[in-house]
């Protein structure tokens, strides 16, 4: 399993590259949020719901082209009054990248495709947890498993 | 099951079924209801008369490194591919169907519609538990009728439920987690 910190590392750099970048959030296609970023001044939002919501819309989007035919998706941009909001498909994930209304829309592009490189390559080495997970991890797991199957009974 | 960046086992649970059978209904029982389970919040993606349009969305946990996040999907027709879309990664089902008798073809349609989607897998990969729901009309069906009109055997967990009331909600959330755990500790 690659090591969680390197995507925060990733978001980082990106989130560092445009000042007007509020937030980056890496989901995968199922829904759930792998990992985020914000700046400090940020307000606190629910992050699981916009990673829940952002994997979504970006997988219904993709759907939508292959109902129409027209190849590949590439970036889903909604644009607000006060903000902006990209979504980019990296291998087995989904880059979300939250800023203000003006911004360098091209070079938040060009970062995204850049930074998509790698972190489809991190993703696959992330999500392959199962068949290598290492017989320590794998006795953790069982141990959460177990107890929450006992907590449940208790609900 | 896949983890986050803290480690923390996350499960995907999804409400699946016809239109108004009770999905969401359901969902908002056990987040409104239910103590022993910790949420984060209700996101809900509906038109003004909360019906869903794309999904229902709750992250749950009985405490501990064990997440459940909970879908339910837009039953409506016109919808399926965004149910295709909630559909991705589910590790357990939670099928809702509606006990009143003019709901029958569209209980059938949405079960067909599963098992086209998640083929095989479906009961053995991930599995299923099914909720009648409804079972405060006076007209329902039988459950007889019900499990025949699903092609339903022994070997799916069925629960009665009237999820407006709650009833037999708790035991079916509690039984689909249970055998999604199970499954992942076993296989
Ligand atoms: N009588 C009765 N009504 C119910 C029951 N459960 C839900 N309802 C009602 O059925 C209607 C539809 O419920 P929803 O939970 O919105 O249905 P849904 O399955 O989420 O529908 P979609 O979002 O369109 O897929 C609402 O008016 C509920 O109050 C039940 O157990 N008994
Ligand atoms: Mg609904």
């Amino acid at each position: 399993m690659s090591e969680p910190k390197v995507f925060d590392k990733i978001l980082t750099d990106i989130i560092r590259q445009e000042k007007g970048i509020r937030k980056v959030i890496l989901v995968d296609k199922t829904g759930l949020t792998i990992a985020n970023v914000s700046k400090l001044s940020y307000y606190p939002v629910d992050v699981d719901s916009i990673g829940a919501i952002a994997s979504a819309v970006f997988c219904a989007s993709e759907e939508q082209g292959k109902n129409l035919q027209i190849g590949e998706l590439e970036i889903v941009t909604s644009e607000f009054s006060e903000g902006k909001i990209f979504a980019s498909a990296c291998g087995k994930g989904v880059l979300c990248v939250v800023s203000e209304a003006e911004v360098n829309i091209g070079l938040i592009r060009l970062l995204m495709k850049k930074q998509g490189v790698q972190l489809a390559e991190e993703l696959d080495k992330f999500l392959a947890v199962e068949p290598s997970t290492p017989a320590k991890d794998r006795e953790l797991d069982e141990e959460d498993l177990k107890s929450a199957l006992a907590e449940l009974e208790r609900v | 099951m896949r983890k986050d960046d803290r480690g923390r086992i996350h499960l995907k649970l999804v409400f699946y079924g016809p239109s108004l059978g009770g999905k969401t209904t359901a969902l908002r029982w056990l987040y409104g209801k239910v103590e022993g389970l910790q949420k984060g919040e209700f996101t809900a993606i509906e038109d003004e008369t909360n019906r869903t349009l794309f999904f229902d969305y709750v992250p749950m946990s009985a405490g501990g490194r064990v997440l459940f996040d909970v879908f339910t999907v837009a039953g409506q027709k016109r919808h399926r591919h965004q149910r295709k879309v909630v559909l991705q990664g589910t590790d357990g089902l939670l099928f809702v169907a509606d006990s009143s008798p003019d709901q029958r073809d569209e209980n059938v349609e949405s079960f067909e519609e599963l098992k086209l989607f998640l083929g095989d897998a479906l009961g053995r990969e991930i599995p299923i538990v099914v909720m009648l729901n409804k079972r405060d009309l006076p007209n329902r069906m039988s459950r007889d009728e019900m499990l025949d009109l699903l092609g339903l055997g022994g070997n799916v967990p069925i629960y009665e439920t009237i999820a407006i009331q709650g009833v037999g909600v708790k035991r079916a959330f509690q039984a689909i987690a249970r055998e999604v755990i199970l499954k992942r500790m076993y296989k």
